[in-house]
């Protein structure tokens, strides 16, 4: 049967369903708005076990109030549920949630029986009791096939004859499930039974509650799966949840979680019914699966169509595409725009294909969502998406604990630009070969199918051997020789190429045990900061897993501290304090293992109060998340410095009026939010909404900030920014006159290699909104090639690189070679050629606009009246 | 010593103003403008005689009620037989908390009203610190508004609520620590998803200065803010605030939307102690005209949705609802909490009781004829410290005596029995 033909009478189908259930419920508004939530999803060409997944959505929680949790896994281990991968591969997993379980055999006589073959009952254990006060629901899987007679009866009523037997059969599944809910769920009021999920190899669970919750009620820690998806849900109206309102939600082989919230949500509903689909749990995730199962199942587009109709490609991206896209994009954009959700959202889908488990995370297009994607490729890989970095390092972290093919840092993580012509907004990890019993590889590509990898000449530890002890002599020698911490990085560095991980770790291992006295202290939290904050080559082995273990070592180091303690290196906790004031000369080193994310017992309340004692000189370690270190501590904290290792959190350094914070990695979203004083450095990356309403102090970034960084900034921010940004920098700055003691941010637009070689990135600045609106401060982006054009400005304008210019950055630009080892002269050169500043800086300025130029300056003399 | 020329023309112009208010009806000329339908010119007179009296009119003034013809308009409370009425001097309390959570600082202020958010920018440092000291002989509050400190604010700043708005223009982390309340506004209902406008008229060098943007060219605050876009960005934005000043109380200033109640909900499970409706009348003439009195709820419509869904949820009595948007006299206030507020925010009403007639010119720099909304530095120096005190004490004083007597008058020995007593109103126009 032709494609198209079929996918009318799908539609059909589901018209016919639709006209024998009346009365359908009122979808014109939401049952729970919701924005706030957490996701968190993984594919791996291993299969992951539940408690390694338990521990990222545990310390996510907060992102949740515990009104809604869920997971979904595919790829499942067929033993855990008591089938052989045959059956698995073949049967439709039909999961069905029962509120009410004398209503167990009225649904499995009307809606199992008739309908399926059954080849195995699973009941999913559970522990005892109510969560939040609600009881989980008894979970049944049935492993069901279509039974033949049935399928050719549906076959001929609707038309279907000859047509693809998986398409009828996934579609009397759906419309099984569909009529099962609305008798037994959605319609009566009386909420009983539900379909969690019918897809093959796919499993949803959920409940009131955490996402955690989940695992631990489902006892799901020995589950293991490829592909894992869980959510915490943060719904803001009721006194009575439902589990049927927590996601995920499923289509038919793909099950969604959703952070986000939707302003069109009954306009989507509108195009659905146009389909003859009817939301029966009304939540915008229903209703967002619902759009991909129809465009993905029903019309049969390929996943980048259906992201295109998810998240359209808009203004100069649009422009930027190939002509025969744009032509496609054009048609799907008319077709279904009104099927496109409006507002902040992120998906994260998990996919069951016939050849194919899938994780797929989209934003959408003006990427209001926090997301986070990381891949890491060894003997065996995995990719993760989630709402925080911290949550990816926390689920490595527990990871690489259960399983020494994986290590705690990943290869590389990454934001998806939205709806742009660059990777389309959503990346997809592919587990291929689960089902035939192969060795299973996982692929990363964007929305059009570009692949994604790592630098695959570099191996992981278990597969570099031969040379892993080629010069440990060497290493030992220069971890207790009698280099200061400078030299030892030169060294180090320039041998590191030749070494394996044998060598670096005798090396860690060396300097760790010889720091015994203040001065060995010193030098080995030196070195292991410029090990961890430098880029420099590896030779075979992988940066990540010499991060990873450089960060091991600071927390030995850090344990080292721990167990002999000296007058100038303590070490503190939140249940271990130090007992009164605290010397300046100190250094705190602070666990913050077991310290809040926020509130009263939080980290950044705990180093405030260690501050308040005497503390100037802090380095924390063991980070997870915490959010809002660096705000807090007020003006006049000029002499207090932090030092962050392990995951710091979002809010950091917000507010801050004084200190210096040195980020020893990547950090998470809204940093330096209102900064007005002090010295922020980030050896990583930076997420959304950095610098928002910056006043001033001077910020330097190693990477790049993700999309809308110093948005209304005024006063006189400095910021370096190595990388580039992804969309809406600058918008709104309203920082003086640069050249006058005003604001303004370099963008660099280099990145390094793996090897550690600095690179020119594509373009300097991806975006078509840049220093949008902008009546003050200036940009000077590294664009020796002219790449930026006109077309992304709005309201500011290019201006030639004047003497002045460079003197005034200058001197930031070798601070920022000071932080992160990036010679001025480098940037500087051009194809091995230095060239003038001039010919490699562009500045941009605002543009003579006149709605953000002075109006008429009616008084006189308006300076010499400002004081009164 | 002789006065130099300016201040002599101050004086001139003080006393022609202040003197005014009284020769107006004789004089030749009509005033700038004298209200509209919902500050028709009587209850603008009313509230200048009592902003110097300290009592409403006795000459039949109409002071309660304006000709909007619909709302506060049409409201009025029943009249209950003489047996439920409280005695003429029985002791009434009109004191509100402004922290119901049972956790943290309690604060109490004993009239159930504070001063709505003006920046410096909107209106003039002078105005700002009258009002602020106004505030402090009340034991209440003004707020910020969205412009930081000038310093004639920081020896009352114990009783400056401070705003941080989505430009968040002068908030700065010492702002945050010294505020007894942190207000997040999100929307004003005088024009709700449109931000917040300082035209370049009003950035003067000194208005700049004190946001740190480019003098004389306009100022935009966005909508929203670029950091929340859920309620669980919300959350962590509060959480944000408190982790800076763990002391402060937390305010929400949110427009009237449909779904204002969810919105009510969502603040208080982040943790808000004070949720403040603003609806679409209020704002001064600075707001555009399209957005005004188009686009959100009436605050009277919104009042009892939320009082309601609170209840629902159970959490009416753990948060603090406070209304605003077109709460012009003691009335206003009584029937707001009448229809579920806990207290009310004044705004324009400060205004017209230092002379403003609403006259709608507050955008431009020079516009207004009273020294209110300007930053002109000598057009403000037509408000008078003493002089604007007094005044606004004098309002208080009347609004406290009129609350005392509706509430007498109600049998209600506490304004926060009167809460939610829609019971207790009328509705006029079947009458």
């Amino acid at each position: 049967m032709e494609r198209g033909r079929l996918s009318e009478l799908l539609v059909e189908a589901e018209r016919r369903a639709a006209a024998d259930r009346t009365p359908l419920p009122d979808a014109s508004r939401t049952e729970a708005a919701e924005g706030g939530c957490g996701v968190v999803g993984a594919a791996s060409s291993v299969r992951v076990s539940g408690s390694v997944f338990l521990r990222s959505l545990e310390q996510m929680a907060n992102r949740g109030n515990g009104k809604g949790g869920g997971v979904a896994v595919s790829g499942l281990d067929p033993a855990f549920l008591g089938v052989g991968p045959e059956v698995l591969n073949t049967h439709h997993l039909l999961a069905v949630a029962y509120l009410d379980t004398s209503v167990q055999e009225g649904v499995e006589r009307e809606y199992v029986e008739p309908l399926f073959e059954v080849a195995h009952t699973f009941d999913v254990k559970a522990m005892a009791g109510d969560i939040q006060g609600v009881r989980p629901p008894d979970v049944r899987c049935y492993f069901v096939r279509v039974r033949a007679d049935a399928r050719e009866a549906f076959a001929r009523t609707h038309g279907l004859e000859g047509a693809d037997v998986a398409a009828v059969e996934d579609e009397m599944v759906y419309l099984n499930s569909y009529e099962l809910n609305t008798a037994y769920y959605a319609s009566t009021g009386e909420k009983r039974a539900f379909v969690l999920s019918h897809g093959k190899d796919l499993l949803v669970l959920k409940l009131v509650g955490y996402g955690d919750d989940v695992i631990r009620h489902y006892q799901l820690q020995d589950l293991r799966a490829n592909v894992w998806i869980g959510h915490h849900r943060y719904p803001t109206k009721g006194t009575v949840w439902h589990p049927g309102g927590a996601h995920p939600f499923s289509g038919m082989h793909e099950a969604l979680v959703h952070n986000g919230d939707f302003a069109n949500y009954a306009s989507v509903c509108s195009y659905l019914e146009q389909s003859n689909r009817h939301p029966l749990f009304l939540t915008d995730t229903e209703v967002a699966v619902l759009v991909f199962d129809l465009l993905h199942r029903v019309y049969d587009y390929p996943i980048e169509y259906v992201i295109e109709a998810l998240a359209p490609t808009t203004e100069r991206d649009f422009a930027l595409l190939p002509a025969d896209k744009q032509r496609v994009y054009d048609l799907i954009q008319r077709t279904h725009i009104h099927g496109s959700p409006d507002g902040p959202w992120f998906f994260l889908i998990a996919q069951s294909l016939a050849d194919e488990r899938r994780l797929i995370g989209i934003t959408d297009t003006s990427m209001l969502r926090p997301q986070v994607f990381a891949m890491q490729q060894g003997q065996a890989g995995i990719g993760v998406a989630a709402s925080e970095k911290q949550a990816i390092d926390a689920m490595l972290d527990s990871l690489s604990a259960d399983d020494p093919r994986f290590w705690s840092r990943a290869d590389r993580y990454w934001n998806a630009r939205g709806g742009s012509h660059t990777d389309g907004g959503a990346f997809i990890f592919s587990v291929h070969g689960v089902e035939n019993g192969a060795t299973p590889t996982l692929v990363c590509t964007d929305k059009f199918r570009r692949v994604l990898d790592v630098d695959r000449s570099k191996l992981p530890p278990g597969e570099e051997s031969e040379d892993a002890h080629r010069g440990q002599t060497e290493a030992l020698a220069l971890a207790t020789g009698g280099l200061d911490a400078g030299e030892v990085f030169v060294e180090v560095r320039g041998r590191m190429a030749g070494w394996g991980y044998g060598d670096v770790r005798a090396f860690l291992d060396a300097l760790v045990a010889g720091a015994g006295t203040d001065e060995a202290r010193d030098r080995a939290f030196a070195v292991l900061a410029l090990l961890l904050d430098r880029r420099y080559p590896t030779g075979r082995m992988k940066p990540s897993v010499i991060g990873s273990m450089t960060e091991d070592a600071v927390n030995e180091l850090a344990a080292g501290i721990r167990g002999a303690p000296s007058d100038r290196y303590v070490w503190a906790s939140a249940s271990a304090p130090l007992a009164g004031s605290v010397d300046g000369d100190v250094v705190v080193v602070f666990d913050a293992a077991g310290s809040d994310a926020e509130g009263p017992r939080s980290l950044a309340r705990q180093l405030v109060e260690l501050v308040e004692v005497g503390a100037r000189r802090i380095v924390v370690t063991g980070l997870r998340g915490q959010r809002f270190i660096g705000s807090g501590f007020g003006v006049d904290t000029d002499d207090v410095r932090l030092d962050l290792f392990g995951s710091s959190g979002d809010y950091l350094a917000s507010g801050m009026d004084g200190l210096q914070i040195h980020v020893h990695g990547n950090a998470q979203d809204q940093l330096a939010q209102i900064m007005k004083a002090g010295k922020l450095v980030v050896h990583g990356d930076v997420g959304q909404t950095f610098g928002y309403a910056m006043k001033g102090g001077d910020v330097y970034i190693l990477g790049s900030a993700a999309g809308r960084p110093l948005i209304n900034a005024v006063g006189r921010p400095h910021v370096v920014i190595n990388g580039t940004a992804l969309d809406y920098l600058a918008e709104s700055f309203m920082a003086g006159d640069p050249l006058t003691d005003g604001g303004f941010a370099i963008v660099n637009g280099v990145t390094f290699d793996e090897d550690g070689t600095l690179i020119e990135m594509d373009t300097p600045y991806p975006g078509g909104n840049l220093f949008s609106l902008a009546s003050g401060g200036a940009l000077y982006v590294r664009d020796p090639r002219g790449l930026l054009g006109v077309d992304q400005l709005n309201a500011g304008e290019f201006a030639p690189l004047a003497v002045a210019d460079w003197d005034l950055i200058r001197p930031y630009l070798e601070e920022n070679e000071r932080h992160f080892g990036i010679p001025v002269q480098r940037l500087l050169t051009v194809d091995g050629v230095v060239r003038e500043p001039g010919d490699v800086y562009r500045k941009i300025r605002p543009a003579a606009h006149h709605a953000l130029t002075p109006e008429e300056a009616w008084v006189h003399n308006a300076d010499q009246n400002a004081g009164q | 010593m002789s006065r130099t020329y300016l201040e002599l023309n101050v004086k001139k112009h003080e006393h022609a103003l202040h003197d005014g208010y009284h020769r107006w009806p004789e004089m030749g000329f009509e005033p700038p403008a004298m209200g509209d339908k919902r500050w028709p010119a009587d209850l603008i007179l009313s509230v200048w005689t009592q902003a110097e009296t300290g009592a409403p009119p006795t000459d039949g003034s109409e002071y309660r009620v304006g000709e909007s013809g619909g709302g506060f308009d049409l409201l009025d409370f029943k009249t209950l037989p003489g047996g439920s009425q409280l005695a003429p001097d029985a002791p009434v309390d009109l004191s509100i908390p402004l922290n119901r959570r049972g956790a943290g600082r309690e604060i109490e202020i004993p009239v159930p009203w504070y001063g709505g958010g003006m920046s410096f920018g909107s209106i003039s440092e002078r105005l700002m610190v009258a009002r602020a000291a106004a505030a402090k002989k009340w034991g209440t509050f003004t707020s910020s508004g969205e412009g930081g400190y000038p310093m004639g604010l920081y020896p009352l700043r114990d009783s400056v609520i401070t705003q941080i708005a989505t430009g968040m223009f002068g908030v700065r982390e010492e702002t945050i620590q010294w505020a007894p309340m942190v207000e997040f506004k999100y929307a004003q209902g005088a024009k709700p998803g449109l931000g917040g406008h300082l035209l370049g008229d009003k950035a003067t060098v000194a208005v700049a200065e004190m946001r740190e943007a480019v003098p004389w060219v306009s100022l935009f605050s966005p909508f929203p803010f670029h950091s929340v876009y859920s309620v669980e960005d919300h959350k962590k934005h509060i959480d944000w605030a408190k982790q800076v000043n763990p002391e402060a109380l937390v305010s929400v200033k949110v427009s009237t939307p449909t779904d204002v109640d969810m919105v009510a909900v969502g603040s208080y499970y982040a943790g808000a102690n004070v949720i403040h409706i603003d609806g679409a009348y209020g704002g001064t003439g600075a707001a555009p005209e399209v957005a005004k009195k188009n686009i959100a709820m009436p605050v009277e419509l919104a009042l009892p949705k939320v009082h309601r869904f609170l209840s629902e949820e159970g959490i009416r009595d753990e948060i603090v609802v406070i209304a605003s948007g077109g709460v012009r006299t003691a009335d206003d206030i009584a029937k707001a909490i009448a229809l579920g507020a806990d207290g009310c925010v004044l705004g324009t009403t400060e205004l017209i009781a230092l002379g403003c007639t609403r006259c709608s010119n507050c955008e431009r720099g020079r516009g207004c004829p009273f020294g209110l909304t300007t930053t002109d530095p000598e057009l403000s120096l037509l408000v008078e410290h003493d002089w604007a005190v007094e005044r606004l004490d004098n309002l208080y004083t009347s609004f406290k005596g009129q609350l005392e007597q509706i509430l007498r008058a109600l049998g209600l020995a506490s304004i926060r029995e009167l809460r939610g007593r829609t019971d207790l109103l009328r509705y006029t126009k079947e009458a």
